[in-house]
């Protein structure tokens, strides 16, 4: 995949919903997408060019809550992210399970390190922690932290 | 839909020696659905990460894993590294690639060992564990310790490997070749274990695309990915290797990749050997002054699979969010395809075939004497708690 | 001869508990079971309930999922039993103290009898210092 090529084709497939890419590294492309672009590009990375999901990292930025989704793409060895941002007041993004199975769990355990709810989840229950872990508490949250 | 019943495996379960739960429903012998709860070893690694400095991190993803206790600081060195763009040393880039092989080496052993004990061919896991020893008296030889070899750190290794250990190095391997046909021959020559795993828990390329496997477990079902290869990185691509696959996907292809690619592993040591050799006296270590921000991504690839770590950094010594995504994570859930359909029986070995590693998977998980509150800081005020305690034990129980 | 002597006296039965470790200890114990090392000869062997156990070996830190089920695990064991903490963080905590998911070392929900330290310790240290707990009894 030439990925120059690549990133031409994506702004004119989505171009209302791609709102910036940058190339991080050498091999490490960053997308920036809107909330609700996420399934339908997902899909096409996924489905249609065939990329190997790798994991889904959420943090705690300046920004907001952030989510950004990994993608390999094994022939080249570039690794494709694509970065949502949501806002601290309710955080909620669809969740990508129905369109790639592996992502249950990882969204299972942001759920639990993050709080932000993943809609239309198959299995929306705990993940990592113990049965008296205390509700509301998540450990990856700054505010909570500075408490 | 008939009668279905609950087989509970673990979480202390005589088969498994970290705490795991599968629920496998079961109609009659045939498993149905498999559920798998986690949680137990969940240390909250991450967290720790970002209260520490880039070059301590190092010791802590360490020990996310003791069996793949390399893997972890290689991608976190092959991510740290690529925010400010270092250039590691031939010669630090030949040493690291050589200790990730012998830890191929040494995990592939394990694995097939306990593969066998799980079937009970005790005689594999005996011989296995046998030669894989002298593997860890290398390790102490070049490292210091058998396990958890702290040799990584920004930039390049901490330690050499000096002259007078090539031969030692080269008596290793040539040691082992003829035991490793050995084992080969006692697991791909043997009609019961074709007999056994043949067929059993299969994968399709669909499937491993589906969960994001890697490793052994994507190469075994025809799906032909390796980082060594895809995003090379050491000295991978400065060494003539290839990359090992099999078509069949069940757990007999699983092993035989393994083991074919002990024999590659093999062979790349002894071309780091070489290029050890040429670079005769060169440096170890790039000096990095700082770790500006930004964000790293590394990729290393580990004996189970694909070892992802992603570091971003806000210009401060300390990871601002650090994340790690171990192979066994995308291979565990592949589960619910391999034993779904097949008998009880086989699910401990499709179970096991994949190589899952808890420890890696929920990794996120100082030293403090809790009744003064204060730190313990050596090991020799440790081993002075641990004889008094011995001493308490023994004076109330032996009066008591 | 005491109670506690006589069941001490021959071959203990190990059970092993993996509390939230890092594997690296797990792997140790099963290695002092291999050719190299055969703790068997001293008719030691890891059992698979501890329903049958002597000696609870437990490695890592006690998480806040495994606290329950270590009590419930020792409470299961025919007494008197030995438990024995493998490694750093069995003992103290270690690398992983300052966690959030962290809920104590060993000793602060099961009483310990003796302490390896090590990261992980060596097979001979573990075999040591089992053999020295046992000549204490």
């Amino acid at each position: 995949m030439d990925i120059d090529k690549f990133i031409d084709e994506i702004k004119k497939k989505f171009p209302n919903e791609i709102k910036q890419t940058e190339v991080v590294h050498t091999k490490r492309l960053m997308i920036y997408i809107s909330k609700e672009a996420l399934l339908k590009v997902t899909e096409y990375i996924f489905k249609d060019l065939g990329l190997r999901y790798i994991i889904v990292t959420a943090m705690d930025s300046k920004k907001g809550y952030e989510i950004i989704y990994h993608f390999s793409d094994d022939s080249t060895g570039w690794i494709i992210n694509l970065n949502v941002v949501l806002p601290r007041e309710k955080p909620e993004i669809e969740s990508l399970t129905p369109v790639v199975y592996g992502t249950e769990w990882i969204e299972r355990e942001i759920f639990d390190l993050l709080g932000i709810t993943f809609l239309n989840h198959p299995n929306p229950k705990r993940f990592l922690f113990a049965e008296d872990w205390p509700e509301g508490k998540y450990p990856f949250r700054r505010e909570q932290e500075k408490k | 839909m008939g009668k279905r019943t609950l087989v509970p495996i673990g979480p202390y379960h005589p088969l498994l020696e970290e705490p795991e739960f599968f629920k496998l429903y079961c109609d009659g012998e045939i498993v149905k659905e498999v559920v798998w709860e986690t949680g137990y070893n969940h240390r909250s690694i991450e967290k720790i990460c970002e209260s520490k400095t880039f070059e301590q991190v190092f010791y802590v993803v360490e020990r996310i894993c003791g069996i793949c206790s390399t893997s972890h600081p290689f991608a976190y060195a092959n991510a740290v590294e690529s925010i400010p763009g270092v250039d590691v040393p031939i010669r630090a880039k030949y040493i690291r690639t050589i200790i990730g092989e012998l830890e191929r080496i040494h995990s592939h052993l394990l694995w097939v060992g306990l593969a066998g004990h799980f079937l009970g061919y005790n005689t594999v896991f005996m011989w296995a564990w046998k030669y894989r020893e002298p593997v860890l008296d290398m390790f102490e030889i070049i490292t210091g310790n058998r396990n958890s070899y702290a040799m990584f750190t920004i930039g390049g290794v901490r330690r050499d490997i000096k002259e007078e250990q090539y031969p030692q190095l080269e008596k290793l391997l040539d040691e082992f070749k003829p035991k490793l046909d050995l084992i080969t021959g006692a697991v791909m020559d043997d009609p019961v274990l074709h007999a056994r795993l043949k067929g059993v828990g299969v994968l399709t390329a669909e499937d491993i695309h589906d969960f994001g496997a890697v490793g052994p477990v994507a190469r075994a079902s025809g799906v032909d990915i390796d980082v060594r290869r895809d995003d090379p990185y050491a000295a991978y691509d400065m060494v003539d290797w290839k990359v090992i696959t099999a078509q069949a996907g069940d757990v007999f292809a699983k092993a035989e990749v393994r083991l074919l690619e002990l024999y590659e592993s093999i062979s790349i040591i002894r071309q780091c050997i070489e290029g050890l050799k040429k670079e005769k006296g060169g440096e170890i270590k790039a000096k990095v002054k700082e770790i500006p921000p930004g964000i790293g991504i590394g990729r290393a690839e580990a004996p189970r699979g694909e070892v992802f770590h992603f570091v971003k950094s806000d210009g401060s010594n300390s990871p601002v969010r650090h994340k790690v995504r171990a192979p066994s994570f995308t291979c565990i859930p592949t589960f619910r395809r391999s034993c779904v359909g097949g008998t009880i029986a086989d699910a401990a070995i499709s179970l096991a075939a994949v190589d899952p590693c808890y420890c890696c998977t929920e990794r996120m998980a100082q030293v403090y004497n809790y009744s003064t509150g204060k730190r313990i800081m050596n090991a020799a005020e440790l081993i002075k708690l641990s004889q008094k305690r011995t001493e308490e034990f023994k004076t109330k129980f032996l009066k008591g | 001869m005491g109670l506690k002597e006589k069941c001490f006296k021959k071959s203990l039965w190990l059970f092993h508990f993996s509390a939230g470790s890092c594997n690296n200890c797990d792997i140790e114990i099963l290695d002092c079971l291999t050719p190299k090392f055969d703790v068997e000869r001293f008719g030691m062997k890891l059992v698979g309930s501890v329903r049958h156990a002597d000696v609870i070996l437990v490695t890592g830190i006690v998480t806040r999922k495994t606290r329950e089920r270590l009590k419930e695990i020792y409470k299961q064991a025919p007494k008197p039993v030995v438990i024995v903490a493998i490694g750093a963080c069995a003992c103290t905590g270690g690398i992983f103290a300052s966690g959030y998911n962290f809920d104590g070392p060993v000793d602060k929900v099961v009483p310990v009898n003796a302490y390896i330290p090590g990261c992980p310790p060596k097979p001979e240290a573990m075999l040591a210092g089992i053999m020295k707990l046992l000549n204490k009894i």
